[in-house]
């Protein structure tokens, strides 16, 4: 017998363990590159999906002291400066976040939309925060480039999440036990 | 219906609601704030980076050798259409190399009676390290990769970094199970070189491109293309005569050499490092920074 209490607790685990993976999945993508034909090398925003994904979905689950955390980490990892990563995501997190109701209420498409305009913000965010701090213009085109792949991208690392996270939601109790 | 994400239940409370408009400002500033302090040189960023990839390094490495294998098998199978010229060029290339075998036995024996007779002082024996590339996680703006080998490998700071046919890089940083090499074609990478026939020497700066580019060139210092750019082993940082690249192009916005490695599919490299007794084989004494000599106890 499964009592409410149990049931929910396990849905919470269950939801923790699955945004855990699902942003373990995206960071070890993160740190892998993608080579394109005539294009060159060129890294999707991965993490920047897994933000904006939670943060609409259940912002609880991800506060700004996370995002920041991991935006940390990304920065250490990646031989960035300190707190580019950190910046990024942080501010993109807040501007989704003022959205969120309005975007709770929208079709995919939309919610589509609004991550190509948040991952072109971020492209040139970063351009900018790299260019200033070696105090020279490095070249555009590879941030251009990540930021139109990482919207191309964003339904297929989305939609897959979107599904399971529906159905551990509506899963009953009787299939937890 | 598939395509609208599901509503979750939030009830935001006033309080809940103006903690987090409040924090993402104060966490910006932080971060702009690390920015700074980064710039500055004024954080132990090194040390603090040692730490997470050291905890990272074996996490990647094992996760990336299915994950490459898998890009390698797309790659496989994109290029069996080419498998054909490929073997046709490759034949032709052995039949040459076998020829260069043949000369470059010769000039062995003969470099070697030379040496005989000069009694030259015999160059420091090398010492080798053979490495798997668990990422380049660097990406976009910073070209470095990660090896999962560190200071219990006998891996330095400063130590060269080659692949195949030429210098990819230097170690950076050295944790305890893992190193960063920042690659020749980083935006902060400056190699002090020499242009093999002149003997000329140059700084080979890095451009966050494919090529990297000439500086402090003497005026009028008559380049050719295809000449070859070798370390020339000033500053004491890298060993000299490893070579890195060959002339590309020669133009009104400078010289620029092409790596003589594949620098974007790096799969496996070796570091490179002089016999521990570097003072006896050369005669000079190598700066060390804190942390190196640190790192060598």
């Amino acid at each position: 017998m499964t009592s409410v209490w149990n049931e929910s607790l396990l849905g919470a685990i269950g939801r923790w363990g699955l945004m855990l993976l699902a942003v373990f999945v995206l960071f070890i993508l993160s740190a892998f590159p993608f080579e394109i034909a005539y294009l060159g090398e060129v890294r999707p925003f991965f993490m920047l999906m897994a933000v904006y994904y939670w943060t609409i979905m259940r912002p609880s689950l991800l506060p700004p002291l996370a995002t920041f955390i991991i935006g940390i980490i990304l920065d250490l990892l990646f031989n960035w400066p300190l707190g580019m990563n950190a910046i990024v995501l942080v501010m993109a997190q807040a501007l989704t976040l003022r959205q969120r109701k309005f975007l709770l209420s929208q079709l995919f498409l939309v919610i589509w939309a609004g991550f190509a305009f948040i991952a072109l913000g971020a492209g040139a965010a970063q351009w900018a925060l790299f260019s200033l701090f070696n105090l020279t213009l490095i070249s555009v085109k590879p941030m251009l480039v990540s930021s139109v792949l990482s919207a191309l991208l964003f339904p297929l690392m989305v939609l897959p999440l979107a599904m399971l996270h529906k159905a551990l939601a509506a899963r009953p109790p009787s299939a937890s036990s | 219906m598939l395509f609208r994400l599901q509503k979750p239940v939030l009830q935001s409370l006033p309080l809940k609601s103006m903690t987090l408009r409040a924090t993402p400002a104060a966490l910006v500033l932080l971060a702009v704030t690390l920015m700074v302090l980064h710039r500055a040189d004024t954080l132990p960023v090194e040390r603090l980076r040692m730490v997470v990839t050291d905890a990272a390094a074996p996490v990647l490495a094992n996760v990336s050798a299915p994950f490459s294998a898998f890009v390698d098998s797309l790659e496989g199978v994109t290029t069996i259409r080419d498998l054909k010229a490929e073997n046709i060029r490759l034949m032709e290339e052995n039949v040459r190399l076998q020829q260069w075998y043949e000369s470059a036995l010769k000039l062995k024996a003969e470099n070697q009676s030379f040496r005989e007779l000069l009694n030259v002082k015999a160059d420091p024996t090398l010492m080798f390290v053979t490495s798997r590339v668990v990422s380049d996680a660097g990406g976009v703006f910073v070209k470095s990769v990660l090896l999962p080998v560190g200071v219990q490998d006998k891996v330095r700071k400063g130590n060269a970094v080659m692949s195949g046919h030429g210098l990819i890089g230097r170690v950076t940083e050295a944790g305890q199970n893992s190193s960063r090499v920042l690659l020749v074609t980083d935006l902060n990478s400056r190699i002090p070189v020499i242009v093999q026939n002149t003997r000329i020497k140059a700084i080979l700066a890095g451009k966050n491109q494919n090529l990297m580019k000439l500086e402090r060139l003497p005026p009028d210092s008559g380049m050719t293309i295809g000449t070859r750019i070798i370390t020339s082993g000033d500053g004491g940082q890298l060993l000299p005569d490893l070579p890195i690249g060959t002339i590309v192009s020669i133009g009104s916005d400078g010289v620029w050499v092409k790596p003589l490695s594949d620098i974007d599919r790096l799969t496996y490299v070796q570091i490179v490092d002089a016999d521990a007794n570097q003072t006896l084989a050369t005669g000079e004494i190598v700066p060390h920074s804190p942390i190196q000599s640190k790192n060598r106890r």
